[in-house]
């Protein structure tokens, strides 16, 4: 019966009226999953735990009871989303933002192009209250993987040192976090000793 | 014999410091707090703030009203409601060894979650387990509320 409230089903929402008349709020068994849109427009899956099987929730405002019916969604209102999940929604945290940044070849001296990227960065960690950052360092394939891991590591403790400098006492060094995937994570698929401007970068984000 | 007591006794030792050093990895902060919003290592509670650094088993919890936002590692948001509980029990975060886990358990409340690298790169390696069921997510963006169970 509540389910069926729940369900937000057209004939059932005569009943449903009254259901929470009779019942008042907690008439409708909160639990439940409701899927949203991201930020870019597209929407993702999200697999929720029925009775006898799974519930996919794969459109924006699809909900799904936790436990109930296996393949029964229904639509749920802004309106309603804004009533139960109103305050979590506010409380959330500005979503991280990744910058990469490049480096000449063999060194840990950024290009000019990105050099001038930096105050962007700072800006970034700035608006963020308690802001953290992660410094990854890579590489292109030139040379050995082991040299490769190093270098990727000297680029990002040089960048997380420049940001330190240039960011005063915008971020505490305990909050930036460096490391190091060498040549293992090419951001452009290369051959073995292949010099690729692409792939030495660090990747900095910002939460 | 000695020898191998040693050994033994060493070798306990060292799982114990592996142990310790894993569970006492920073996997996230809090970012955004509102009202009654505490964060509960080993059952002491302390009062969350922006900043505080949160470990796997930290135990999050808000009153009413409360709210609370944290930020992890691997860039997935997760924002409490009032009146909310939610632990993370496992977390794996390390891209380049293939060692990717976020296992999380909600008791209670409501809850807003956007999924990090952990979901894209490994989405069966994603759990959010309730009282009335498991949530498993494929990278995306959700909301789940769940009611007290006592």
């Amino acid at each position: 019966m509540f389910l069926s409230f729940c369900d937000g089903n057209g004939s059932a929402l005569g009943w449903a009226v009254l259901i929470t008349v009779v019942l008042g709020v907690a008439g409708c068994a909160k639990n439940y999953v409701v899927l949203l849109p991201n930020d870019d427009g597209t929407t993702g899956k999200v697999a929720v735990a029925g009775r006898e099987g799974v519930t996919l929730l794969e459109k924006g405002r699809e909900g799904a009871a936790i436990g109930g019916p296996a393949g029964k969604t229904f639509m749920v209102s802004d309106e309603q989303i804004a009533e139960d999940f109103g305050a979590a929604l506010a409380a959330s945290p500005q979503k991280p933002v990744s910058y990469l940044l490049y480096f000449k070849a063999g060194t840990d001296v950024l290009t000019p192009e990105s050099q001038a990227d930096l105050p962007e960065i700072l800006a970034e960690i700035q608006r963020r209250p308690a802001p953290d950052i992660s410094v990854i360092g890579h590489t292109d394939t030139m040379g050995d993987a082991a040299e490769n891991a190093r270098l990727g590591l000297v680029r990002a403790r040089s960048t997380a040192e420049t940001i330190s400098q240039l960011g005063g006492s915008i971020i505490s060094p305990d909050r930036i976090s460096i490391e190091s995937h060498g040549e293992k994570n090419l951001r452009v698929s290369t051959p073995d000793n292949t010099d690729e401007p692409r792939n030495r970068r660090v990747e900095v984000t910002v939460r | 014999m000695l020898a191998m007591r040693l050994l033994v006794l060493a070798g306990a030792f060292s799982l114990v410091v592996n142990v310790s050093s894993a569970e006492d990895a920073v996997i996230g902060y809090v970012k955004t707090v509102d009202g009654d919003a505490v964060v509960l290592v080993a059952g002491k509670a302390t009062q969350a703030e922006p900043g505080t650094p949160l470990q796997r088993g930290n135990v999050l919890k808000t009153g009413k009203p409360g709210s609370m936002g944290v930020t992890l590692k691997d860039n997935t948001v997760m924002s409490l409601g009032p009146d909310t509980e939610l632990v993370v029990d496992e977390y794996l975060y390390s891209p380049s060894d293939g060692d990717l886990k976020l296992g999380a358990s909600m008791r209670r409340g409501s809850l807003n979650y956007i999924s990090g690298v952990i979901a894209k790169l490994k989405p069966e390696g994603v759990s959010l387990k309730t009282p009335a069921g498991n949530i498993g997510i494929r990278g995306t963006h959700f909301l789940v509320t769940v009611e007290a169970k006592d």
